[in-house]
């Protein structure tokens, strides 16, 4: 994160605690365009992201005295309530038995996209991170999809794979690897 | 496991894609405070927090800047009530909340009346035990009460929304033997969700109390993986 988005992170942390209705409008400008999107992403349901992007700001909003800035910034304080929340409802609703049952290449929307986003500018080494991730074998890609979008365990996904569990997990740790190593040189450059 | 076997699992449980024994070791490394942990899952955040940055974005339609900034209210002074009658009012809250707008009936309301009144009653037993559970800022969290005498009044937050058909489910878990059913119940608007369990409650006899999601209607034994597990000890 550049030191300016800290700085004015920091600013709409205050404001958000001081309860300012302005602070909350700022979050959702900021953060409301990502937050639907991941949300589509994991539930592939348009209308019920609508009604978790107004559950996450409303945690937000009333959380936010529990918010420690030294654990990370807002925008990961704010995507892992919607990534949790959206999660939790496609595991509780029947959506486990309609759409997430379709094959990944039938789904409404594609995986992850490759495509530069606005997101750039609120989370790090974005670009590193999407050549990385285009740099990732079919395999690899679907396993950190499965993981990070579906919320599944490693088990979970040898079994949705009809795959080892020991491929899964080879397959796992070398995309993580992978991400990790251009993570760690885009930093050093 | 060793802190050196654990290397290559701190991004997997970020990710919530270790099994349960190895995501409960590491989770009670980090309950510990264990310095060696939190700087791995520190460093290991990085790659998780970058993959949002992966996702192609969608707009949200205009109306849903309106519905967020509905959220804000001026703020409310802050209440100086003791705990347990600030607690008690909270019960209160959430059950009339619970209920209003979905069953007008005036049984419905003599049913949480009389819900209200068990749950007060459990809460104000001299031998009332406290179980606090939800540490982390995203997890479910509350507390449950529990009474040889009264019984056990669970009070959650932050669960889960349900689909339609289902329902929450409380259970009982012995230290052995299966689960007995303790009652069911569904969350406010607000997230927050009251269950009263008003009846003798021998709180040696069970090892934790449990939540799983189960079709309208309950289950005898659980049909899922519970949401949550509260240990008594």
């Amino acid at each position: 994160m550049h030191p300016e988005d800290k700085a004015s992170d920091a600013l709409l942390i205050a404001k958000l605690k001081e309860r300012d209705p302005g602070a909350l409008s700022a979050a959702y400008d900021r953060y409301g365009t990502l937050t639907f999107s991941l949300i589509v992403r994991i539930t592939r349901d348009s209308s019920v992201a609508e009604d978790l992007v107004q559950e996450v700001f409303l945690r937000l909003w009333n959380r936010i005295q529990d918010f420690d800035e030294t654990r990370g910034s807002l925008s990961v304080w704010v995507l892992a309530i919607a990534r949790n929340m959206a999660i939790d409802y496609i595991r509780s609703s029947h959506a486990r038995f309609t759409a997430r049952t379709k094959p990944l290449d039938q789904t409404d929307f594609a995986p992850i996209s490759y495509k530069p986003n606005e997101a750039d500018n609120t989370l790090d080494n974005s670009r590193t991170v999407k050549e990385a991730f285009t740099s990732l074998n079919p395999n690899q890609r679907k396993v950190l999809e499965l993981a990070y979008f579906e919320g599944y365990s490693q088990s979970e996904i040898a079994l949705r794979l009809e795959e080892p569990l020991g491929t899964v997990k080879s397959w796992m740790r070398s995309a993580l690897t992978r991400l990790r190593t251009a993570i760690q040189e885009g930093r050093a450059k | 496991m060793t802190h050196s076997e654990m290397d290559e699992l701190y991004e997997l449980y970020l990710l919530g894609a270790l099994e349960f024994e190895q995501a409960s070791e590491i989770a009670g490394h980090v309950n510990r405070q264990c310095a060696y942990c939190l700087a791995r899952l520190k460093e290991s955040s990085r790659v998780i927090e970058s993959l949002p940055s992966l996702i192609e974005l969608k707009q949200p339609p205009p109306e849903l800047r309106a519905r967020v900034l509905a959220i804000a209210k001026p703020p409310r002074k802050t209440s100086s009530w003791p705990p347990a009658f600030a607690l008690a009012c909270a019960a209160s809250l959430a059950l009339a909340f619970w209920g209003i707008g979905q069953q007008k009936r005036l049984d419905e309301l003599n049913r949480q009346r009389n819900e209200l009144r068990s749950a007060l009653a459990i809460l104000s037993e001299a031998d009332t035990k406290t179980v606090s559970f939800g540490q982390a800022e995203t997890e479910p969290q509350g507390r449950v009460f529990i009474s040889h005498n009264g019984g056990v009044v669970f009070l959650g937050n932050r669960l889960p929304r349900l689909a339609s058909g289902k329902t929450y489910e409380f259970w009982l878990v012995p230290a052995k033997g299966t689960p007995q059913p303790g009652g069911l119940f569904k969350t406010n608007a607000q997230g927050i969700a009251v269950n009263v369990l008003a009846k003798s409650v021998n709180p040696a006899d069970y090892a934790a109390v449990a939540v799983s999601v189960e079709p309208v209607g309950g289950s005898p034994q659980p049909t899922s993986k519970p949401i949550l597990i509260v240990p008594l000890g």
